[in-house]
């Protein structure tokens, strides 16, 4: 078990302002606390080497963990074991074993190139010079950014900054990094990159801890995951116990030749009735088994077109939200 | 300790880089950090070319404070003084939080991504104003060097609990960017001699505040007339780092319990 999380609370006090002239103006004086219950005792463990998927709705609690475990913030309550150390406590020696990327954060120098920006954490983390150039030489040619290293940052794609966020964030090869939203804004292509490097290097040992609202992250990544809602865990289990979550159900679009039989039986809902010879229909295989129900339809109607495919996870994720 | 230094000097390295990407800014933003500072030594040449004086000080004497005022500043703003504004911009937008995941204090954090090379025209303009002074006074000797080195050393110690200070403002007072104005407005009566001020004030900027300490103390001892307080002062200047490293370290701690 590389982190193990007990009961983990965090409550912050903030301040009423008020919204109209006269609040506005009598909080100038007398300011009257709020207690905010942004984590309300989540618990888990994750093991070396896994890479899980950490989601939650916005203001479900996800950056209070986040920062909880990468030390930036103390918790009100409960225990936190992340490799023998006390995120909190022993910040300084702790981190040495972490990296982060932060989407929407960059680490990098806007105004020179990457490599000044690495030689700089090259001397914060004390990286050996061989060890240094070893990784880097490694990771700049898995990324394939070997020819923009020594261009500045501001003139670099947003997919070319991040690859190098990436680079900066495990030159000193950490044993866990943290990644909050490291896909946003890029496209098909330099998500796929990133994607491939994430899993390589998770391949390699890396524990990743992956928060993101970009479900198809989650499915191409995360073999497991925790969704947190309201500072509580509602979910933690495989991406494939999610996807069944809401049942074994099936999304149809069904076409016919002649008209389509009665379809209000149990295990089946309904979506879109197009026409009468075409739907789109939600089947619970779990009260009508798939071949029965094509049996059924061809029988009275012989199909022309059929398609299935699993329930979008969104419609799972949109439950667990709620 | 080699690992700390290796460290501050690559983010003087990395600092001048981000400087020179744009050199011409670079240079009219050196050049106009001098000219700014050279106010009071102006207003000094006027008062005197106008045959008024500072009473019991000559014209030269207090070109010195003030150029001893200048150089302190010349080195305390380049290499720690940018915790302010390194601190201010990052509680603001978010990037001060990136500063604690690295293996190394936060303070440290600060100093080494928080260089600033544009005040080192402050130092340019500090060693001509205190040479051009002392070429025009009588040669101090060995033992006033060595008192003036200590003090000057004093007057940095000074410098950096005000850095702290204001740094530490900055987490509490999100985006406040006039907290430099409170240090510049208290910290001006350091270039003047104290025995022009009323004896109360003379007991702040010395015994509550010892700004007195960032030109008048170390130049007067360089000009062998040290001035009566010197070893109080020197108790207080410790004693003002001692407050301002535990204000930095409360306003840090609010921030690690509240998140920013």
């Amino acid at each position: 078990m590389i982190i193990k999380v007990e009961n983990l609370t965090k409550i912050y006090k903030t301040y009423e302002r008020g919204n109209t002239f006269r609040e506005a103006v009598y909080s100038l004086f007398v300011r009257k606390p709020k207690y905010v219950e942004a984590l309300k005792g989540i618990s888990f463990n994750i093991e070396k080497g896994e890479l899980l998927g950490f989601l939650g709705p916005n203001g479900a609690g996800k950056s209070t963990t986040l920062k909880v475990l990468t030390g930036i913030l103390f918790p009100t309550d409960g225990k936190v074991d992340i490799m023998g150390y006390i995120p909190w406590k022993n910040r300084k020696k702790y981190v040495a074993h972490i990296g982060a990327v932060f989407g929407q954060k960059s680490q990098l120098l806007w105004d020179i190139p990457p490599i000044d920006a690495f030689y700089l954490n090259k001397a914060i983390y004390s990286i050996p010079d061989k060890s240094f150039k070893k990784t880097m030489d490694y990771m700049v040619d898995l990324l394939d950014v070997g020819d923009l290293i020594k261009k500045p940052t501001r003139l670099l794609s947003l997919g070319e900054r991040m690859k190098f966020e990436f680079i900066m964030a495990m030159l000193h090869n950490p044993e866990i990094v943290f990644l909050d939203e490291p896909t946003i804004g890029l496209d098909v292509i330099a998500k796929d990159r990133i994607r491939e490097f994430i899993l390589q290097m998770n391949k390699e040992g890396v524990t990743f801890i992956l928060t993101t609202h970009d479900l198809d992250d989650v499915e191409r990544l995360a073999k497991r995951v925790i969704v947190i809602n309201h500072g509580q865990t509602v979910f933690d289990n495989s991406i494939d116990a999610l996807k069944n979550h809401l049942g074994d159900k099936k999304v149809l679009s069904v076409s016919t030749h002649s008209p389509l039989p009665s379809l209000e039986m149990p295990g089946i809902l309904v979506k879109n009735k197009i026409s009468e010879y075409n739907v789109e229909l939600e089947l619970d295989v779990a009260k009508l088994e798939l071949n029965k129900f094509i049996d059924y339809i061809n029988k009275s109607s012989t199909i022309n077109d059929l398609s299935v495919q699993s329930l979008p996870i969104e419609d799972v994720m949109k439950d667990l939200y709620s | 300790m080699i690992s700390a230094i290796k460290m501050h000097l690559q983010g003087i390295k990395t600092g001048l880089a981000v400087r020179m990407a744009y050199r011409a800014d670079f240079i009219i933003s050196a050049f106009i950090m001098l000219i700014s500072e050279f106010f009071g030594p102006l207003l000094t040449y006027l008062i005197y070319n106008n045959e008024a004086s500072l009473p019991g000080w000559s014209m030269y004497e207090v070109l010195l404070i003030q150029g001893v005022f200048l150089l302190s500043k010349g080195i305390s703003f380049p290499f720690f003084f940018g915790i302010v504004w390194n601190t201010l911009d990052r509680v603001q937008n978010g990037t001060f939080d990136l500063l604690l995941i690295k293996p190394r204090s936060v303070l440290q954090m600060v100093i080494v991504t928080g260089f600033d090379s544009e005040d080192l025209g402050k130092l340019i303009g500090g060693l001509a104003l205190t040479g051009i002074a002392l070429y025009r006074l009588p040669r101090p000797g060995l033992s006033e060097w060595v008192a003036f080195i200590g003090l000057f050393v004093i007057s940095l110690v000074v410098m950096f609990g005000f850095a702290l200070i204001l740094a530490g403002l900055g987490i509490v007072w999100i985006g406040n960017y006039r907290v430099y104005e409170i240090f510049s407005s208290i910290a001006n009566f350091g270039m003047y001699p104290a025995s022009i001020f009323s004896k109360s004030l003379q007991t702040v900027i010395t015994s509550v505040i010892p700004v007195a300490m960032l030109g008048f103390i170390p130049a007067s001892a360089l000009l062998g007339k040290p001035y009566e307080n010197t070893l109080y002062a020197v108790i207080i200047s410790f004693m003002f780092l001692f407050a301002s490293l535990l204000f930095w370290n409360t306003t840090l701690k609010k921030y690690t319990s509240s998140g920013g």
